[in-house]
This record gives C-alpha cells, structure tokens and sequence, in this order.
C-alpha cells in the first residue's frame, strides 16, 4: 500500500509528464476510436438499409441494366410461387431545401407481407390512399419531420433531370429500431408511381423471394430458373449484400490501419514515458530494492503505475473518440457516397464492441509498452547509489546489438512485403516490424551523428555547442528513447503524406489522358452517384449536331449483377485516336483496338483485372441481356475512378448485348478556333429547358480532383491526429529529460554559467534532438510511404501509384519535428533559469 | 569474534571483481570474515578498497564470484534472488551515507514501508514507529517529506528505519560520513542507545576515528585482503 502510494506520488510530482502521457495514450484510443465508430456506423446503417429494403428475401431475380419486363413477375405469381415481391428503386433528390437524397423505393403493398416486415404494419386507409392515390408516398415520421413535411403536403423530387410531384399519405411505422435506422432514406411509393417516378414503365429493378431452406428451396430455386427469360438471372441475397460489404471493405481497413499507425506512435510514446519514468528513478528502486521489495514487486509497481495512465487515456480517449467520430462518420459517409452507395447516416453510437476494442488497444498497448520499462527496472540492481555511468555504459553496450536485432527486424518485415499471398494484413505486419526494426537502430544512429554534429555545434556555439552535443551521447539511455519515439511519429506524417500525395499526382495525370474531350455533357442531379439516369433521345439528337463540335462520344455506365455482385460496364462509342490515347498498365492499345471496336474483345481497368485475376488473352463472362457471354480481354488500363473497377466496351458491343439505347453522358471535341467556353455556351442553347450539367475539360477536372481531395480528407485528419500524438509525446520526453536534469544544470549554474548559457545548452541538445531526428524519420518516412503504395493499397484496391515526394513535405516534416523538439525545451531551461541553483542543488 | 558461538555472518573464500572497461579489477581474492551475534563490526580502509562491496555481499545485494557469505547459518549466496530479497527485508537493516529516504514516501511512511514488507504493520508497528522517531527526536515530522528535513535530520529518520523491523543484522555503509561532527555524534549516540540494548549485530563501514571508538572489532580492508585491528584503534 506505501509502494503504490510512492508510486502514485511520483505521477503527482510531475503532473505535466502525467498530463502529456494521458493525452498521449487518450489520443491513441480516441483516433482508433473514433474510426472504428465511424467505420462501425457507416456498415450497420448500410446492412440496416439493405435488410430493411430486402425483408426476409432470400433470393432476387435480377437483370441487367433495363431491368426486369413486369410481365415476369406476373408469370411468376401464376407458376405458383407465391412469396414473392417486386421492387423498382432509385435514387432520387429532393427538389428543394433541404436537399436531400432518398431511395425511392417502390412496392406492390398487396404483396409485401410475407417478405418484408415494415409494410405489413399498413392500416387499411393508408393502403388504399398508396394505391389508388398516383404520387402518394410514406416516409418515416423522423425523415418526414427532418424535410419539414406533414401528411397531405405535396414536396417535389428529381430523377434523371425530371421533376415529379409527390404527396406525403403516411408515416412508415417500423417493427423495431433497426429497421427504422434501415429506412431513414428510404421514400415508399406504389411500384406505378416509382415506374412514373423513374420514367419506367413496365419495369422492375428486381424481384424478391422467399424460397424454404433445404432441398425444397433447392427444388423451387431449380424449378424457377426455367422459368426466367435470357438476361435475367437469380441470386442468393445474402451474397448480392455481401458484394456491397466487401466493395467498402478494403477501404475501411485503410483507414482501421491508418488509425492503427496512429496507436502505434502513440504506444512508442508510452514506451518513451513509461522508460524515462523508470529511468528517473533508478536510484529510488535500489534503494527499495535494498529495503526488501522484490523484483516481482517493483515490475507490478510499474506497470501498476502503467495501468493507472493507460485507464485515465482510455477513458478519456473514448470520451474523445465519440465526438470525433461525429465529424469521422460524416466524412467516411461521404466518400462512400462519393464513391460506392447512398447513405444516410443520422446518429453515432458508443458501440460495446468499439469501447472493448478501445479499452484493449489503451490499456493493453500502455501495459505492452511499460512491459521493457518495468523488466529494465526489475533490473536494476539494489544498491541505493548505482553510477549514472554505468547505466550509460550498459545502454551503450546495447546499441550495436539493438541495431543487429533492428536490422534483422526490418530484413524480415522487408521479406513478409514479398509474401503476396500474405495480404493488407501480412502487409501492415511487415510495416510495423520495419517501423519497429528501424526505431531499434535509432540509438546507435544518434550515437554516430552527434559525434559529427559535434565540431560543427563547436565552431558554431562554442562550449556550448560542444556540451550540448555531449550531452545527446552522455545521456543516451534518455536521448536515443526520445529520438526513436519522435522519428517513429514524424516518419508515419511523411509516410502518410507522402502516399496521398503520391495518389493526387497520379489521379492528375490519369485524370490527364482520361478526360481527352473538351466539353462534357449529362444529365444534372444533386447525387453523387456513379450511375446515372439516361439523356433524352431527342436532346441527344440536338448537342450532337452542335456546329462548334468537331465530334463526339457517347457513353453509357451501368451495373450488371452477377453470381460475384455487380461489375460496372463503361460503353463509350469513340474515335480510335480518343482509345489509343489511355494509359495501359498491359497490352497495347492500337493491338486492342481492332477486337474492341469489333465488339469481340473487352479492356478492363487494373482494380477489375488484380480483383478478378485477370490478364490479356484470358476470357471474361458477363450476364448479358441474351444470356452470360464470354469476352476477350484485349488490355488492362489505368482507372482511378473506382476500386471496384470497371469493363470498358465499344458501344457496339454493347447495344449488341443488351438492346439498351441509352445514352447517360457525351463528350465533344471542339472545332478549331471554338473554345471550350463557347461549345459550353452553344450545347447549353441546344439544350434548351432540359435538366443537364455541361462542364469543360478543366472544370471536370477540378472537380474530380476536388472529389479525390474529399475522399482523403480523412487521411489529412488522421494524419493531422498523429502529428498531434506525436508532439505531445515530443514535449513529454524532452521535458522530462530535462527536468530530470535539473541538479546538473544548477550545478552548472553555480559553476558560472548564465541563464541564458544554460538555456543555450538545453535548447541546443534538444534542438540537437530533434534536426537529427528529423533527418532519420525522412528514410523510414519514405519506406512507410512505399510500402502504403506498393503492398498495402496495390493488395487493398489494386491501384499501381507513382511515387512522387514532395521535398516541401519531407522539410516541413523535419521543421516540425525540430520546432517541438524546441518547444520540449523550453519550459525546463526557463524553469532552471529562472530558479536559485540552491534550490535545485537541494531536490532530489 | 567472542567465545565458541556460532556466527552471524560469516564469510569463507569469498572472491570478487568487477569489469572496468576491458579490465578487471579484483576487490577480493579469498576473503574470509565471521561476526558473532551482538557484535560490532567496523570496517576501515582507503577509498575503493572493498568495503561497501563486502557490505553489499553480506546484504546479498550482491553475489560473490566464488565462496560462501552466511548469515545466521544460511549460505545467502546460494538463494535465488526472491529469496534473498526476501530475507532481507525480514533480518537486515541498512543505513547508508547518503540517508536514501524515498523521496516521495513522508518520513512516517519511510518508517512504515519496512513493516508493511515484513508483514509487520499492526498497531504495534505503528507505536513503534512513533517511538522510534520520538527517539530520534523528529515526532513532530511525521508527515514531512525527506527534502524538507537538514541531513542530520535524514540520517536519524535513516537509522528509525533501519532498526523499526526489530533486524538481527544492521549494515551502515558511512553513516556520518556526510555530518558534521556534532551531528555525526547525535547519529552515533542513538546508535548505542537504540541498537546496543536491542543487541542486533551490526557492520559499520567509516573512515571517521571517533565512530571507531564505538567498535568491537576492527577489520581493515586493503588489497583484497581483511586485517584485524585491536578495538579503538583507528585506520
């Protein structure tokens, strides 16, 4: 009980290396926190949303692109299968303030019951109203009231450039929370006034069944599929939702191992905390060493004293997480908007197994790192006064072995990067040991530079510069922990940045080659979807006679479902210059042109190929409107538009396949001596009245890169939380070694050294500190930064990046970590400066 | 060493050295030592000749490189770590130069802390503690913390300390080689008035010729080798 109380009194006497070592284990948990919540909220709202569309489906009737004839789902009623539902969704925006987007979904009501729960709850007026009533819809009472709607208001709504009225008849009365969660974007309408809606009559998206389990399912499921047209095909539910969640999969293990990297600068500084505490009292253990107390006893004080810190930092981080989680989810919400589905994310949850998750990582990642500490001061040996020197010469012994084990660390994190079948997992495992590996050579590295450091900080600051110098090498068992901790953190902000610069520089020239065109045309929606609603036929007609056009393209983008979920089909009708002009990571496009053109070959994007396995010269199947067809892969191109990745075909190709006209964008080639401006203007007249979004070249490329920047913005605040992590563990390291130096200092003080001598020799060996960690983290920076584009987002989204490093990043990172190495001192040099040196002489 | 009683301590073959760099230093070859029960055993000699490392080994807070060092019959070089901790804490009491007061523990819980690691922190305990520092007079700093307190002051919490667990063994490694004489004898007269009545054993290690007057026996330490003096007689 006095040990702990000892213990305790200790934290209490140096209440800012408590404080910092608090924060800096809070911070850790609050970022994992924080993304895991995000992470969290974002797929239980998506799987809500899909379970409460999809009832108790177990299989959909799916077709490509034009969607299922209505006339199926009648014959299907008529063979006897009778739990069945037909659906038609899309989304579509709110028309006025405040814009939103919703997923109409529309229902036969009469059919509903057995397959989906939240309709069965109908009372017969409401019923009655949603069918016989064109326009009337249901919402739920919390949607309803957050568009400031009540029953029987009229509100408008867009889909493909038209605007539709729509009644509110009803609120949505859910059976439980998490279907209510489910349909919080959700807009129910008959399926006639979804077909009116959506401009398709005599259409359905898909059809929902609810076959038995067991070999009665087997026997419909088999009877079923004879039933079913060419181009229509039927999938299990589980597995069409399962698609989805391995789409966003890859890229919130991104962010769970970026927040990870986070943890780890944050574990490092523990580390570092839990050492210099242990350091600090070396003396204080022998002498309680020598009263008796144990080995066990001291190692239990330590990691006692651990605990204490990593509860009050796990506590204090959750709290912390939460609400950073609200900006979190909004952030993730939106790239997943941007780059996957619609997603309505409304409330952020403590949920149990995020909080377990951020008391493990705290408390357990502050134990592991106190762990060393703690054996090192069960080391030390009880006798109340051991040399400082031999504490030195010991750590000094070590370094050359500390730099074998790291080197042999990072030969085998180095040998896991080749390992492919190793994965993102085997991946970041090989990152963190490199990491680990490099910050164990750090002592040794610091040794070798301050000793060259040396003369120059001579000639520069005299004995002041000399000291100072000496002073990062007497005391390496301090300095060489806080220069491995602080290259740790400072190497992860270059590591991070210079990989998301990387990707921007890529995406632009991509970007580059991709948008060849000068003036873009389509359809204009407030989503963000990928796919988009077809143009008119006649508008069509109209731009493409533009006199300022020298010619044109028309493209179509949709989704096939198949077996594995859906592919994107990108079908462009192209001059050959236009196709020659893409980058291709294999084959060559003037080789590729002839079967593209010809509509016997396909080219895929390099997220499609590593996805699929596939190369040139292999074959691809796709569910086409006839039935599955094979297509020859005549090349892979780059495309960072999606990593779910995408088949490029001529357009030929895929009128052929799927007797589907229409046209969802065209790009124009200008005459010349037209520029982009008046095309812009003159397809904007041509027009007329219709609904579309004309963009030049420039403007659309703006935007895509404003979109990519969106999309990394929480990079940039992970990367912003780490910085953060690791000044604080900065401050905390160089405090303490220099408070812990404060008798040597007023020893130098009675020597004769002024204040602001002595404020020299602190901020010179912290300023030492910091330029020579700054310069060590830039190669582990850059390791991390290769090891992030060539293992970790190759494995995770299949995307081949450039590297480009950016030299303003990499100075700026070494500024930074020599302005807080700086800021470390400053508060111990003013504090001794400011004090009588009897003062300090007579503290212990 | 008095009569044929078994001794306390007792030291047979005993070698030792450390490394200093690439060398070795050899502080003791075949050092052999025996202390009686009650005896006071004082050890004098220059600088850096073995002294406070024969007081380490015989508080097994150090091991030799060969021989036996035995207290109260048991061959203490032969416990594993934990045992030897722990047969510290319950039979030997330290005293050293520089007082080594736990700096975040108040002077009553420095008095306390070897109680409670013994297993003795009843009430008894406590009004012994109380009575200890009333001995030493610092009653009334019970709850100060060592830096508040002179060096004198420390020495006397330093020596209630080393004798609150009632030790067989006390081991005082310069206790006034930081005091000045007047302190040095206040330190030195509750030495005879708390340990001799208690009849403990005790290893004094000084340089000072008025502590030597209180020994025993005398032992010169010089060149690994152990040299008996007459009691009295200084280094």
């Amino acid at each position: 009980m006095i040990l702990w109380r000892a213990a305790a009194r200790h934290l209490l006497r140096h209440p800012w290396q408590t404080v910092l070592a608090v924060l800096g284990v809070a911070l850790g948990v609050a970022v994992v926190t924080a993304v895991d919540l995000a992470n969290e909220t974002a797929r239980r709202a998506f799987t809500s949303a899909a379970q409460a569309v999809a009832g108790k489906a177990t299989h959909q009737v799916v077709a490509g692109p034009a969607g299922i004839p209505e006339e199926l789902y009648r014959s299907l009623r008529l063979s006897g299968i009778r739990e069945c539902a037909p659906m038609l969704t899309a989304p579509v925006q709110t028309a006025a303030p405040p814009y939103r987007t919703l997923q109409l979904v529309g229902i036969d009501p009469f059919a509903e019951a057995p397959v989906r729960s939240y309709t069965g709850h109908f009372s017969g007026p409401l019923l009655e109203t949603l069918v016989a009533q064109q326009g009337s819809c249901l919402l739920l009472q919390s949607t309803a009231a957050a568009l400031r709607l009540r029953p029987g208001q009229p509100f408008t709504v867009e889909s493909g450039g038209r605007r539709v009225l729509l009644t509110l008849a009803g609120y949505l009365d859910p059976p439980d929370a998490v279907t209510r969660l489910g349909l919080d974007s959700v807009l129910v309408v008959d399926i006639a006034t979804a077909q009116e809606v959506l401009s398709q009559e005599g259409r359905l998206t898909r059809i929902d069944l609810v076959l038995p389990e067991g070999e009665a399912g087997a026997r419909e499921l088999a009877a079923l599929e004879k039933l079913l047209p060419r181009g229509t095909s039927v999938v299990s539910a589980g597995a069409r939702a399962g698609a989805l969640d391995r789409m966003t999969r890859a890229f919130r293990l991104n962010l769970t191992a970026l927040s990870l990297l986070a943890l780890v600068v944050g574990m490092f500084l523990i580390y570092n905390t839990m050492t210099f505490s242990v350091i600090t009292r070396r003396s204080t253990i022998g002498m309680l060493r020598a009263l008796g107390v144990t080995r066990r006893e001291v190692c239990a004080g330590v990691l006692g004293e651990a605990f204490l810190l990593g509860s009050a930092g796990t506590v204090a981080g959750l709290l912390l997480g939460s609400l950073l989680a609200r900006e979190l989810t909004r952030l993730v919400t939106r790239t997943i908007n941007d780059l996957y589905f619609t997603l309505q994310v409304t409330g952020v949850h403590l949920y149990p197994e995020t909080v377990l998750k951020g008391v493990l990582l705290g408390v357990g990642a502050t134990l592991a790192a106190a762990l060393p500490p703690a054996l090192e001061a069960t080391g030390a040996p009880p006798r109340a006064a051991m040399a400082r020197s031999d504490i030195e010469e010991t750590r000094r012994r070590l370094v050359p072995w500390a730099a074998l084990a790291g080197a042999l660390l990072m030969a085998a994190g180095g040998g896991l990067f080749f390992v492919s079948s190793a994965g993102i997992t085997g991946g970041f495992a090989a990152l963190f040991a490199v990491i680990i590996g490099y910050a164990l050579t750090v002592p040794g590295a610091v040794l070798v530079l301050s000793r060259l450091f040396r003369p120059l900080l001579g000639l520069w600051l005299g004995v002041i510069g000399k000291m100072a110098a000496r002073g990062v090498v007497v005391s390496l068992s301090r300095t060489g922990v806080a220069a491995a901790a602080l290259v740790v953190a400072v190497s992860a902000t270059i590591g991070v940045g210079i990989m998301v610069g990387s990707f921007r520089d890529t995406v632009q020239q991509w970007l580059g080659s991709w948008l060849r065109a000068d003036v873009y045309l389509r359809v204009a929606d407030r989503g963000n979807a990928r796919l988009r609603p077809v143009l008119d036929p006649g508008l069509v007609r109209r731009v493409a006679a533009a006199p300022g056009a020298a010619g044109y393209t028309l493209s179509r983008r949709v989704s096939v479902e198949g077996a594995e979920g859906a592919t994107e089909i990108f079908s462009l009708q192209m001059p050959k210059s236009t196709f020659i002009g893409y980058r291709f990571k294999e084959g060559d496009p003037e080789a590729a042109w002839g079967p593209f053109s010809r509509g016997e070959a396909v080219v895929v994007s390099e997220p499609y190929a590593y996805r699929h396995h596939l190369t040139v010269g292999r074959r691809l199947t796709l569910a086409t409107a006839h039935g599955p067809r094979s297509f020859g892969v005549a090349g892979v191109f780059y495309d960072y538009g999606t990593d779910a990745g995408i088949v490029m075909m001529s357009r030929g190709a895929y009128l052929a396949n799927w007797d589907d006209p229409g046209v969802d964008g065209m790009s124009f080639y200008a005459r010349p001596g037209v520029s982009p401006g008046e095309l812009v203007a003159q397809l904007r007249r041509l027009a007329g009245s219709a609904e579309v979004f004309v963009i030049s070249n420039a403007e659309l490329r703006r935007a895509t890169v404003q979109v990519f920047d969106r999309t990394f913005a929480i990079t940039g605040v992970l990367r912003l939380l780490t910085l953060v992590v690791a000044c604080i563990g900065i401050l905390a390291a160089l405090m303490a070694l220099q408070v812990e130096r404060a008798r040597e200092l007023a020893v130098m003080r009675a020597l004769g050294l002024t204040p602001a001598q002595v404020w020299g020799t602190v901020i010179g060996e912290t300023a030492l500190i910091g330029i020579l960690s700054g310069i060590l983290s830039v190669p582990l920076g850059i390791i991390q930064a290769l090891v992030l584009i060539y293992v970790v987002n190759l494995r995770s989204f299949g995307w081949t990046m450039e590297l480009s490093i950016d030299p303003l990043l990499v100075l700026q990172s070494v500024a930074l970590a020599l302005v807080a190495a700086v800021l470390g001192g400053i508060y111990p040099s003013l504090r001794i400066a400011r004090s009588l040196p009897a003062l300090a002489l007579k503290e212990e | 060493m008095t009569g044929s009683e078994a001794p306390l301590v007792e030291l047979t073959g005993v070698a030792k050295s450390y490394r200093e760099g690439d060398r070795e230093r050899v502080v003791f070859r075949d050092a052999r030592l025996a202390v009686a029960p009650g005896e006071w055993l004082f050890l004098v000699g220059r600088s850096g000749s073995g002294k406070s490392t024969l007081l380490n080994l015989v508080g097994g807070l150090d091991l030799p490189d060969a021989g036996t060092v035995a207290v109260q019959g048991m061959p203490i070089n032969r416990l594993s770590e934990r045992e030897r901790t722990l047969f510290r804490r319950r039979h030997v009491g330290f005293v050293f130069q520089l007082y080594n007061l736990i700096p975040t523990l108040t002077v009553g819980e420095n008095l306390l802390l070897p109680l409670e690691l013994s297993g003795q922190l009843d009430q008894q305990g406590r009004e012994r503690a109380r009575y200890l520092l009333e001995e030493v007079g610092l009653s009334d700093r019970f709850s100060s913390y060592p830096d508040r307190l002179s060096g004198g002051e420390q020495q006397r919490v330093a020596v209630a300390r080393a004798l609150v667990h009632r030790p067989e063994l006390l081991l005082a490694d310069e206790p006034t080689g930081n005091l000045d004489a007047e302190t040095s004898r206040q330190v030195l007269d509750l030495f005879e008035r708390l340990i001799r009545p208690s009849g403990a054993t005790m290893i004094l290690v000084t340089h000072s010729m008025e502590t030597v007057r209180l020994a025993d026996r005398v032992v010169t330490v010089r060149e690994g080798r152990l040299t008996e003096m007459t009691a009295g007689v200084g280094p």
